[in-house]
């Protein structure tokens, strides 16, 4: 039945090989890409969401972990 | 430069937090009775809408698209608004979001235990609530995006990425999979036959898991741990690599809920291939989770919204190296119908989304009420409960999957098979099935042990509905002084560039797959001796749809000894050409049926359906004696036969009026005649007439064939 059907599907050696490729040349690219970005940018983006609450604004209430220390 | 003052939106998180609470309790409570059924099918109270195949679908619904769904709402809505600086986009949207998408729970709930299904796994819903869910869901992407165009904050963090992909992602799988031609308001059939319904439907299977329990809580990973923490992601860099690969791949891997089926070898090869290579991406977010909490190991110790999520992102990697592991083709011959599949999503359902949704539950509710945690050691009990619970749900259902696996393929000395009753393998598995259930209720009274927590949390603080904020206005000068040059930071500044390369990273998988899925469609091997269902066989069908009876029964022989010897010969990709929807199955708690028609005589199904314990002492299946009772309905015949028409299936023009009557009547006369010499006196116009008809027509196609 295999046979059958790939027999008659046409070029479907290409379609294993094309997405081989496909994903080779998109990572190669991602991590080249991702390697050449400036370390400044990524600190600042690392630091995004902590920054989210330190604006003007009611402070936010005490971590979990500052409770558990201060119920011992 | 000037300072803006707005409100964050709290009254919607806590509503989606409540909504994941409750459901959260049905969903597992639907879970554990479902489980005490294939250990005591009585626990059914032998009404048909509390049944294993009609509650299956209402648990699996409810845990991902109640639970979950309302969790990931929960976590966006606050994070978003943080991360964007902004209030969500309109709070009528949020509303019409809330109320939109529970109302679908609540009909989900309504119509699964009135047997209102398509059968196809995690879109079992009817094209009605179809349609209302794409609706609520382009409701929310329209508040995701305005809020992201509307953002305060130059650019967009990493968990906006993963719920930018989730939005769009979501959106294609479903429509794709719905496209469904209506019988009436509650029935439609599939556009997609056999083979092309079985891959579309684990396209969107498999990825609903990617894009609807992982990449939203990746998403939540990349807010709340940070938070908890009070420090950064380990790595930005690798949050970037983890995202697009992840999205990249995830979307090739489907085909591997379908190896050794009728489907074609190359797709088999094509998904065990991006299968194997997503371990990568997602040991790549999951260790960029875990060392996150280097140097802050010490608040783990005491923080248990940190266990939770500790807990959680390794259940991540758990599960994200297991599953690539069963998607090798040789593994996955023991596997695959077994209880290890359910072991697996279980550690994900359970280790990943629920204890990442407990993580955040317990780290929301004392921030929205300006209060502490009203129990830390409470919390701490919920922990240890949830994580015994998980075990002793996991470990035996390994134990019991591995041993269904290698019981069901073993062979004496002699070259026969060691266990050709299947019932006595069934039977093994009792007491691991018992103990799967003892775990659920473990990990259930930890949920209600958090809502108690939770619930007097809120009473002894006070609620926040707007949280006012200040922040610098965004403006267009305050460009960065350290350029990349072509880097992520343009990219990120650009949520509809982002979207869109998004969508092509997702496409070109589906693409791949489904280009050549129209080609198979086309060179599918005819089979000249398959014909369309009778009139009765069809209406027989759509009972066995009705009741759900894929849930423990698969339709699928697959090409090993093991499964040709028990069942018959294997299924031909030719024989499901008029199959709308397919129903291969993914688990065989019972035998597979495909080659069941003409095995048994027609008085033994009508005795077997009535109580099967009568025929096969020990059965775990339940009884089904309202078939023997209720009158089929024949009055949508012509309905289903023009449906089906429009969608392919080649019945005479004009056959539906009158001549599908005759048919069907001298149908069941006949069968009531078979059942009268084994002294049953049955009417012809009960629902199991038709039921019978089509168990003894499966798999006949071929052997006639054979016969020619």
């Amino acid at each position: 039945m295999i046979e059958n059907v790939l027999s008659r599907i046409g070029g479907i050696a290409g379609y294993g090989l094309f997405s081989i490729c496909l994903f080779f040349a998109f990572f190669t690219g991602l991590l080249i890409w991702s390697l050449r970005l400036k370390k400044a940018y990524l600190k600042e983006m690392q630091e995004l969401p902590l920054r989210d609450d330190a604006e003007v604004g009611p402070k936010p209430s005490p971590e979990n972990h500052a409770l558990a220390k201060s119920e011992k | 430069m000037s300072v803006e003052t707005f409100k964050y939106d709290n009254r919607i998180v806590r509503a989606f937090a409540i909504a994941t609470v409750l459901w959260g309790i049905v969903g597992m409570a639907a879970g554990i009775l479902i489980a005490t059924q294939l250990v005591l099918p009585a626990t059914n109270l032998n009404l048909q809408f509390t049944t294993f195949g009609r509650l299956r679908p209402l648990h699996t619904n409810a845990v991902i698209f109640a639970f979950v769904g309302n969790g990931m709402f929960m976590g966006i809505y606050y994070s978003l608004q943080r991360l964007c600086k902004a209030r969500m986009f309109s709070d009528a949207l949020s509303w019409i979001n809330f109320w939109g998408w529970n109302g679908i729970i609540v009909s989900a709930a309504i119509t699964l235990p009135l047997g209102l299904t398509t059968s196809k796994e995690y879109a079992e819903l009817e094209w009605p609530i179809d349609i209302a869910i794409a609706l609520i869901w382009v409701v929310f992407c329209i508040n995701l995006f305005g809020t992201i165009v509307k953002r305060r904050e130059r650019h967009m963090y990493v968990a906006i990425w993963f719920y930018i992909s989730t939005a769009v992602t979501v959106a294609v799988l479903h429509i794709v999979n719905s496209l469904e031609v209506p019988v009436s308001l509650f029935k439609s059939y599939s556009i997609y036959a056999g083979v092309q319904d079985a891959l579309v439907q684990w396209w969107y299977g498999h990825n609903a898991v990617a894009f609807f329990l992982t990449t939203p809580y990746l998403g939540m990973m990349y807010y709340y741990l940070p938070k908890a923490a009070d420090r950064p992601v380990f790595s930005y860099r690798l949050s970037i690599i983890h995202f697009w690969s992840l999205i990249f791949i995830y979307i090739w891997a489907g085909p591997h809920h379908l190896l050794y089926t009728a489907l074609p070898d190359w797709a088999q090869s094509l998904g065990m291939v991006f299968s194997v290579m997503l371990v990568a991406p997602s040991w790549g977010g999951m260790l960029n989770g875990l060392l996150t909490l280097r140097g802050a190991w010490d608040k783990v110790r005491q923080d248990p919204m940190l266990k939770f999520m500790v807990v959680a992102v390794t259940a991540y990697g758990m599960a994200t190296l297991e599953g690539p592991t069963l998607a090798i083709k040789s593994v996955n011959s023991l596997s695959h119908y077994t209880d290890w599949t359910i072991a697996h999503v279980h550690t994900g359902a359970l280790g990943w989304n629920g204890f990442l949704t407990f993580s955040v539950l317990y780290w929301l509710f004392p921030r929205m009420y300006k209060t502490k945690l009203w129990s830390i050691k409470l919390a701490n009990y919920h922990f240890w409960i949830g994580l015994l619970g998980m075990m002793f749900y996991v470990v035996p259902m390994y134990a019991s999957g591995v041993t269904q696996g290698l019981m069901w393929k073993q062979f004496n000395e002699d070259g026969f098979m060691q266990y050709p009753n299947f019932l006595e393998i069934v039977i093994q598995l009792l007491p691991m099935h018992a103990l799967r259930a003892v775990g659920g209720i473990l990990y259930l009274s930890g949920l209600v042990l958090m809502a108690v927590n939770l619930y007097r949390t809120a009473k002894s603080g006070k609620f926040v509905p707007d949280e006012e904020v200040q922040v610098a206005s965004r403006a267009p000068e305050a460009a960065p002084a350290h350029h990349g040059g072509f880097t992520h930071r343009w990219l990120e500044a650009k949520p509809l560039t982002f979207t869109v390369l998004s969508i092509v990273a997702i496409l070109i998988g589906g693409l791949v797959e489904i280009v050549p899925l129209y080609l198979v469609k086309q060179n599918v091997p005819t089979i000249s001796s398959v014909k369309p269902y009778s009139p009765l066989e069809l209406l027989g069908r759509d009972i066995y749809i009705r009741e759900g009876c894929v849930g423990c029964h698969s339709q699928m022989v697959r090409p090993f000894r093991s499964e040709t010897e028990r069942y018959g010969e294997y299924s031909k990709a030719g024989e499901f050409v008029y199959d709308h929807p397919f129903l291969w199955g993914s688990k065989r708690t019972g035998p597979d049926l495909h080659r069941l028609g003409g095995k048994y005589p027609d008085a033994w199904h009508y005795n077997h359906m009535d109580n099967p314990r009568d025929t096969s002492p020990g059965s775990i299946m339940p009884r089904y004696s309202w078939l023997l009772k209720q009158t089929l309905e024949t009055t949508s015949l012509p309905a289903r036969i023009n449906a089906l028409r429009k969608v392919g299936v080649p019945y005479p023009a004009g056959y539906e009026n009158g001549q599908a009557q005759n048919d069907l009547q001298a149908q069941s006369l006949k069968i009531v005649a078979n059942l009268k010499t084994g002294s049953i006196k049955a009417e012809p116009t009960r629902e199991i007439i038709a039921v019978v008809a089509y168990l003894q027509r499966l798999g006949t196609d071929i052997k006639a064939e054979v016969k020619k």
